[in-house]
């Protein structure tokens, strides 16, 4: 067990300075000259660009830029913007926000998901399952902007039900319109795995075993079915998380949320090098964290799983 | 929230006053419920602004108009009167002699004085501090001593600014400039004064700046989050209408439009894509001011395609600006007629006569004369900035029109479009637009047709007769007879043609129901401190 975390963990180290780099390569590959487009239309007198691209290091070989962010990181210093905001700072005071967004789609999923799998695996055939099946594709094949949007629209404008845009309101009501929506996709998917997985636990010998004994129905489904439909949506769920903390950007948008995925948009939008890898690395150690925890719960479900 | 809150509050009220009628037998008569007492609040919906500091700001125009004076003003009819100023006067249009009007204070309490405005241009035109709006400046002596091509710089101060008493200072330019008066207006917020506090910590400053104006900043900016302005008591220009002003930060302006629909926020700029259905959506609440910008279709001058004269009209006769402005912009802008925006004082409206106006027979004919055009018309335009359909409207116009096989292809973003464009090496028209931000022909002028005037390569026609005429037409105090002046620079220019002008730019706001009236000014932003809200609002 503990030479497979240090496995693990010499994984991560690696991912991290892979990604670190190949971000940082990318930002900077980028066409432009992110100084002089710091003005808009109106541009920058050529001393004030030439005193900021010495500031902010940009008049530097790219390697040698590289290794003096990773020196900063080492230091705990995520770097400054183009503008002089401190990285972490404007990280700091998102990530919050993504988290709870994220979180609370991803509760969404997992009661929802859970449930309404299970309820059509159980009635599979029937009407209920039929329903439950048409709303999984209808949700998976209206694009996310679309929902966002006409959600905001309907139960924002018109019926007034949520707040239009804002954490004015704080957690629950101001999240719950945009984290039903980030929801949705992930929602259906979850569904279908778990009534699949449930369909299949329903068919295996040992359920037939079971209700041959006489257990009663209740303690099968609740108990034994539910622990083993559980370990492929489980999975599923866990890399969703990380899906759902990176991929909040156009729901962010459009419910004037002040997240990463917001930030991340803007920066690669203004060539902020250490702010796109700073959320970038984030977002994948959080990735590679969450699969890590899965794995080892995994074995936790079911202890055929071994890490050796 | 709003509504349902709303409702919950009405209802909240309604038992609330049920209640004190019941217990107290009505003992107040008048009944009070005018629960949020006499204040006067406006939200308006703000991009974050991240630089508050009027020298480097670039987004937080409207802020900055809340919480400071600037020293003369230009009404919405492009008139220059005196604010903060007593009076700006010149007997050779170079050297200047601004006095302050007596009795006013920033916001801690501390005068403003001739040194505060000395003080606070040096440091927006010090090279080291790099400040973004430096450049508004630049034609002060001693800019270029602040900003050496290399190395740091000698001195810390301007020779040009002269302080003459606490009231009293001079500014001395390095060309005459009829012109001054109006770059010391609201839009050019470099010039806008800073308290002794500030130059310890810009830092601290920039958290929480205070200035001359009529709104005082009540907590500290926090990045994404409200800035609350409330009225400046001992402000000691004209009261403002309103008591408070929160602006809002929206990272989708689209979002904030929305907002404004739901009556959650009273005040927006409404976002390209949602033109086309304002009208629609608001009815009188919205308004689109007319503003001192316009737009161009930049030609590559130096590709002999291009370089007949017939040509460069042929493609602007077939641009059907029309039908453009009524589908993109849902007709709230104005098809061009002339080289600078009609809001600048003397523009001379509809000089580009039959040039500017739709004609596909006529531009086709135009263009057979002139030997036709071999190959592709490549327009190039800045990607994700929501000018897709403008551009292509422009590529099937000539298409059509035209004959020639026409296509137009956005960059990736805007700095990559920009460095291309500074680099001239575009090889089809492309975008060109400028936003003067002080109303007057000579901005326009200047940023297009002056090299290094602003509009970096906007139109890459650089006449050494036209600037000569620029600098005439500057050294005009009068301003009636500088506005003539600079007609005629646009009358010498259009005989060449270099590039045609497109559309007279509007800036369109839509308004919850609690306003009545959004004034505006030559600027074309909102007047904030002078909003009208209806009754009970």
């Amino acid at each position: 067990m503990t030479r497979y975390l240090g496995r693990r963990a010499v994984e991560l180290v690696i991912v991290f300075l892979g990604v670190t780099l190949i971000v940082f390569l990318m930002v900077f590959a980028l066409p432009g000259d992110p100084i002089a487009a710091l003005g808009g239309d109106r541009p920058l007198p050529a001393n004030v660009i030439a005193e900021l691209r010495g500031r902010y290091h940009l008049d530097e070989p790219v390697l040698q830029q590289y290794l003096r962010y990773l020196g900063g990181l080492f230091t705990g210093d995520l770097g400054t913007t183009f503008q002089g905001q401190s990285v972490a700072d404007r990280m700091s005071s998102r990530w919050p926000v993504t988290i709870t967004l994220a979180l609370t789609a991803w509760g969404i999923e997992v009661v929802l998901g859970v449930l309404l799998g299970l309820f059509a695996g159980l009635r599979k055939g029937r009407f209920g399952d039929r329903l439950v099946l048409a709303g999984t594709i209808l949700a998976t094949s209206v694009p996310v902007f679309v929902v966002a949007v006409t959600a905001q629209l309907v139960l924002g404008v018109r019926l007034g039900w949520f707040p239009v845009a804002g954490t004015a309101d704080g957690w629950p009501s101001g999240y719950l319109l945009p984290a039903t929506v980030v929801a949705i996709f992930g929602l259906a998917s979850v569904t279908r795995l778990m009534r699949g997985s449930v369909i299949d636990t329903l068919n295996s010998d040992f359920v037939r075993t079971l209700r041959a004994k006489g257990l009663r129905e209740r303690r099968v489904v609740g108990v034994h079915v539910m622990r083993n439909s559980a370990l492929p949506v489980m999975t599923y769920l866990a890399i969703d998380l990380g899906y759902l903390l990176g991929g909040t950007v156009v729901v962010e948008g459009v419910f004037n949320l002040p997240g990463v995925g917001q930030l991340l948009f803007q920066a690669i939008r203004t060539h902020e090098g250490p702010t796109v890898v700073g959320v970038s690395t984030a977002l994948i150690l959080i990735f590679l964290l969450t699969n890590l925890v899965v794995d080892l719960l995994s074995s936790v479900l079911d202890p055929r799983i071994r890490h050796e | 929230m709003s509504r349902t809150r709303l409702r919950l509050a009405a209802g909240a009220l309604v038992i609330a006053v049920a209640l004190t009628a019941c217990g107290s037998g009505g003992s107040d008569p008048d009944g009070s419920t005018d629960a949020g007492g006499p204040t006067a609040a406006i939200s308006v919906a703000i991009t974050d602004p991240v630089q508050l500091i009027p020298g480097r700001q670039t987004v937080a125009y409207d802020f900055n108009m809340a919480v400071w004076a600037p020293l003369t003003w230009v009404d919405d009819a492009g008139e220059t009167s005196m604010l903060a100023a007593e009076s700006i006067e010149s007997e050779d249009a170079t050297t200047w002699t601004i006095t302050l009007q007596d009795g006013w204070t920033f916001q801690d309490g501390t005068p403003v004085t001739a040194q505060s405005y000395v003080d606070s241009w040096n440091a927006v035109a010090y090279g080291p501090n790099a400040w973004e709006n430096s450049g508004q400046l630049a034609n002060v002596v001693g800019y270029t001593d602040l900003n050496p091509a290399e190395g740091e710089p000698a001195t810390t101060e301007m020779s040009g600014l002269t302080v003459v008493d606490d009231l009293t200072f001079t500014v001395e330019l390095t060309g005459p400039d009829g012109q001054f008066p109006m770059q010391v207006s609201q839009g050019q917020t470099a010039m806008y004064p800073m308290p002794e506090s500030a130059f310890d910590d810009f830092d601290a400053y920039n958290t929480h700046p205070v200035g001359n104006g009529p709104f005082q900043l009540t907590n500290d900016y926090v990045e994404n989050e409200s800035l609350v302005v409330e009225r400046y008591d001992d402000y000691a220009g004209t009261e403002p209408t309103v008591d408070r002003i929160t602006f809002v930060p929206y990272t989708d302006t689209t979002t904030a439009y929305t907002d404004v629909q739901a009556g959650n926020i009273d005040i927006a700029g409404v976002p390209a894509a949602r033109l086309p259905q304002a009208s629609a959506d608001f009815g009188d609440r919205l308004y689109s001011f007319e503003a001192a910008g316009i737009s161009y279709l930049g030609l590559p001058l130096t590709d002999p395609r291009y370089a007949d004269v017939r040509v460069r009209q042929a493609i602007s006769m077939a641009i059907d600006r029309d039908t453009i402005n009524e589908v993109i912009y849902g007709g709230t802008f104005t098809p061009a007629t002339a080289l600078t925006p009609a809001v600048e004082a003397g523009t001379p409206e509809g000089i580009c006569g039959e040039y500017c106006e739709y004609d596909p027979e006529a531009a086709k004919a135009l263009l057979d004369e002139a030997g036709g055009f071999d190959g592709t018309i490549d327009i190039y335009y800045p990607g994700g900035s929501g000018l897709d359909d403008l551009y292509n409207a422009i590529a099937n116009n000539l298409r059509q029109n035209l004959g020639v096989e026409a296509v137009a292809t956005p960059s990736t973003d805007w700095a990559e479009f920009y460095d291309t464009r500074l680099a001239g090496n575009l090889t089809g028209p492309f975008f060109s637009r400028w936003g003067a931000l002080y109303p007057s022909q000579q901005n326009t002028l200047r940023a297009f047709y002056v090299e290094n005037g602003g509009c970096a390569n906007c139109i890459p026609y650089y006449e050494p007769e036209v600037a000569e005429l620029i600098a005439a037409a500057d050294a005009e105090v009068e301003p009636d007879a500088a506005a003539e002046a600079y007609a005629a620079v646009q009358e010498r220019i259009i005989q060449d043609f270099p590039a045609p002008p497109l559309f007279f730019e509007t800036y369109s706001y839509v308004t919850s129901e609690r306003v009545a009236e959004l004034p505006t000014s030559a600027v074309g932003n909102p007047t904030y401190t002078a909003v009208v809200l209806n009754e009970g609002a």
